[in-house]
């Protein structure tokens, strides 16, 4: 009886076990760690979404990893003197998927769409398009889009998928795009079964030679386990899978599997309350910088894979500032003990670290209070649950929290936003009349040289001023076969597969 | 018999109010909302607003769950707030995938544990019983997960091997299919069987005891016989009983099978919509779920009254 079953079990394994499958065609198969939420570029925010949506539709221009304005529908534009007019003269061979030709009106219906208030849609803010007043088209393929304030930003604005240029006919048809397909993009979209799979397959008659899609199609696939993702990248049944650096440890120098990675815009730190003591004081928010070990926490939140980074990461190129250089972002336990004695807190004092939301910035909240302890200061680390920790953040209700934030595509995000009086992320209540005075002027000036200058003062101000202490900026990263050439992801784009090939 | 289960069915209407009220209510109490999750870090009063007004959220709550219960009892579960699709055909094709993962899961429990806790039984305290019992303390122990987890990891590190990452449907393509649920449904299915093996066997030997037995071989019945016609059937209420509430339990089983193994059943519906904070996904798939469950404890004890004629409901 023994016998017969385990004769039962083995022929059941072995019924199973058939050689992988190999991909058919030239297709890309990449293994997402969520499921996608629609695919209506005007409405759904979720990376998976993105990663789909990012090859069916396309935008007026783009940004190159640099972040400089790059055309894309859109082949040339004018910008006027006051910075109010924005004229874009448009590619005349651009067609929907529906073998329809996209003109300035489609472009026009795409921006009203964003901007109706019924919609919800992401882009209707003035971080997108929420600041445009009128839209003309005064022929086929010119639109002249007026803004209600002066903007630079606003091309690197529209540079983003929530402002994608849409079919008007598929909209109307189905409602919405939450499922349909009314894009220009290389790719179109294909079969989905919700918690599966979405294929996007090549569209032929794409306007860019430079890019026109290079497999016939790419297969995403919900694999939310990340051991399942892994072992299939193992197996070869898929060929490109999104990793953390837990998943790291477990890939081996034998496995035939290549490791792809980017440096993030995103960036981990610590915010101080400067309107609520002891932090209403420059010296205690100085000697916290100079206690911190940045490297040790990277080592420990991060696996060491991170950079010691500013609130302008140096994934923002030219507008970046190397912290490295600022003499308290070196550990230096006797400057801080020296700078809270003269602050009046020679034996420290008691606080509350509040983190929560992901296990980075936990395991940082951890080893700050570490080495908070070395210069006499107890911190008593708060973890909350997110609903919690959101509420707190909205409401500036802190002593020191850790928080992850995006430097977004411009300075003017990375600065303003966060560190302007008047800033919507301003959650330290930082107050300096000079920083608020160049967000003016940087959101006003053109000249990018000028602009830089402008960032780079207000920067240099807010970190000598402490207004934060600054951690690490993370990187992103990717398994993959070792046969797939040529992906590149940067900050700007992270899905961008042209000219990607896999080797047979 | 018939009013019986009229009665039965009547009984289901409270049940599922409560149910409905309770996982409403779950649903608006668990931090992080739908809007949240939509808008991300865009997220301004402005958009909000929209979004609430968009989706019915900004009604009071005792309106929004009348107009959903009312919806509900007409077999209209309203539209997935994510996707924009109709709830219940959804439910229903996922339930088909997660129904064929519980019966082949099931279906491999009984293969194995049935005759495992016969022989258990029959022979008492031997070589085999003893080895059969550590088998099924180890199926009870080891959590699908973790045993999913081990399966997946020894298949892709010693053969190169992992199940095909694209679902195909039953009557699409058999051997695909099959090759897809095998292995999940066996995982499934030895979870089971630890327990159905520990119960046949403790039942039997409670009946084998019994005085009519004695009276079945005093006879000069066979020994199959014996234990086939005039056992098993009277052992098999409670495996029965066991077996009704692991069906059940089967599709909370699913969910992390499904998860593991990509499968796109009800278990990967409702744990999505919950992540998504979809509430009429999760809502319409916990209704469904608890439905279900309750029909099939009916069931259960319908079949009581034909394995052991002495059972009857009036």
């Amino acid at each position: 009886m023994k016998k017969l079953l385990a004769l039962v079990l083995v022929m059941m394994l072995a019924l199973t076990v058939v050689p992988s499958v190999l991909a058919e065609g030239n297709v890309l198969r990449y293994g997402m760690e969520t499921e996608p939420a629609g695919f209506d570029p005007h409405t759904c925010s979720s990376h998976a979404s993105i990663r789909v949506m990012s090859q069916v539709y396309n935008q007026l221009v783009d940004l190159d990893e640099n972040l400089v304005v790059i055309p894309e529908i859109a082949k040339t534009w004018e910008v006027s003197d006051d910075l109010l007019t924005y004229t874009f003269h448009l590619a005349d061979n651009v067609t929907f998927h529906s073998g329809r030709k996209m003109t300035a009106a489609d472009v026009k219906y795409s921006f009203e769409r964003i901007l109706s208030p019924e919609l919800g849609a992401l882009g209707n803010s003035s971080s997108y398009a929420g600041d445009i007043e009128t839209i003309e088209t005064p022929d086929d393929y010119t639109v002249v889009m007026r803004l209600k304030s002066p903007s630079v930003t606003f091309l690197s604005n529209v540079s983003s998928i929530y402002c994608s240029i849409v079919d008007k006919d598929v909209v109307e048809a189905k409602g919405d795009l939450l499922q349909a397909d009314g894009g220009t993009g290389p790719y179109t979209l294909g079969e989905y079964v919700p918690d599966n799979h979405v294929f996007v397959n090549a569209y032929a008659d794409h306007f860019d030679p430079a890019f026109k899609a290079s497999f016939d199609a790419i297969e995403f696939y919900t694999m939310t386990d990340a051991n399942s993702r892994l072992n299939a990248l193992r197996a070869g049944t898929i060929d490109l899978i999104v990793a953390d650096t837990a998943m790291l440890d477990l890939v081996k120098p034998e496995d035939p599997i290549q490791e792809i990675s980017y440096q993030t815009r995103d960036y981990f730190a610590l915010f101080m309350n400067c309107t609520r003591a002891p932090y209403d004081d420059v010296r205690v928010r100085q000697a916290i910088n100079y206690a911190l070990n940045r490297e040790e926490i990277i080592d420990f939140a991060f696996n060491g894979q991170a950079a010691v980074s500013g609130f302008v990461p140096a994934s923002m190129g030219h507008w970046a500032v190397d912290v490295t250089e600022k003499d308290y972002y070196t550990q230096n336990i006797e400057k801080a003990k020296a700078l809270l004695a003269e602050a009046g807190y020679p034996d420290g004092f008691e606080t509350v670290i509040t983190v929560g939301l992901n296990d980075g910035i936990r395991d940082i909240g951890m080893v700050v209070q570490q080495q908070l302890e070395a210069i006499g200061i107890k911190a008593d680390v708060q973890n909350e649950e997110n609903a919690t920790y959101i509420d707190k953040w909205k409401a500036h209700d802190l002593d020191i929290m850790v928080c992850q934030n995006g430097a977004g595509s411009d300075p003017n995000r990375g600065v303003a936003f966060f560190f302007s009086t008047t800033g919507s992320a301003n959650i330290q209540n930082y107050s300096n009349a000079r920083v608020d005075e160049l967000c003016v002027l940087g959101a006003g000036e053109a000249d990018v040289d000028k602009r830089e200058a402008i960032y780079k003062e207000a920067i240099n101000i807010i970190l000598d001023e402490c207004a934060t202490a600054t951690v690490a900026c993370p990187k992103a990263y990717f398994l993959a076969t070792p046969a797939l050439q040529g992906y590149a992801p940067n900050a700007s784009s992270t899905s961008n597969f042209a000219g990607v090939t896999i080797a047979k | 018999m018939r009013d019986y289960i009229i009665r039965r069915l009547l009984g289901l209407i409270p049940i599922l109010i409560g149910i409905s009220l309770a996982i409403f209510i779950i649903m608006q109490l668990i931090p992080g909302d739908v809007v949240s999750g939509i808008l991300g870090i865009e997220q301004t009063p402005e958009l909000r607003a929209m979004w609430e007004k968009k989706l019915g959220l900004d009604k009071p709550l005792v309106e929004q769950y009348l107009t959903w219960i009312g919806k509900a009892v007409t077999g209209d579960f309203g539209e997935s707030f994510r996707t924009g699709a109709p709830v219940f055909p959804e439910i229903l094709s996922r339930f088909k995938i997660s129904a064929e993962l519980a019966i082949m899961g099931c279906v491999f429990a009984w293969i194995i544990a049935l005759p495992l806790g016969i022989i258990s039984a029959l022979k008492r305290n031997s070589v085999i019983d003893r080895i059969v019992r550590v088998i099924a303390l180890m199926g009870v122990s080891i959590p699908n997960f973790a045993s999913a987890t081990l399966v997946i990891l020894f298949l892709a590190k010693g053969f190169n091997y992992h199940t095909p990452v694209k679902y195909v449907g039953l009557f699409e393509n058999f051997g695909t299919n099959m090759e897809i649920m095998v292995i999940p449904a066996l995982i499934l299915g030895s979870v089971m069987a630890g327990s159905v093996m520990r119960m046949t066997r403790s039942s039997m030997l409670e009946v084998l005891r019994q005085d009519y037995i004695k009276a079945v071989r005093a006879k000069g019945a066979s020994e199959r016989v014996t234990i086939f016609r005039h056992a098993l059937r009277n052992s098999s209420i409670p495996i029965i009983t066991l077996i009704g509430m692991q069906i059940g339990s089967l599709m909370g089983g699913t969910v992390v099978i499904e998860q593991i193994f990509s499968i796109p059943g009800l278990g990967q519906f409702t744990l999505t919509g919950i992540n998504q904070r979809d509430y009429p996904v999760v809502q319409g798939c916990v209704l469904f779920i608890a439905v279900l469950y309750v029909l099939v404890n009916l069931l259960v004890d319908i079949l009581y009254t034909y394995i052991d004629p002495r059972i009857t409901y009036n």
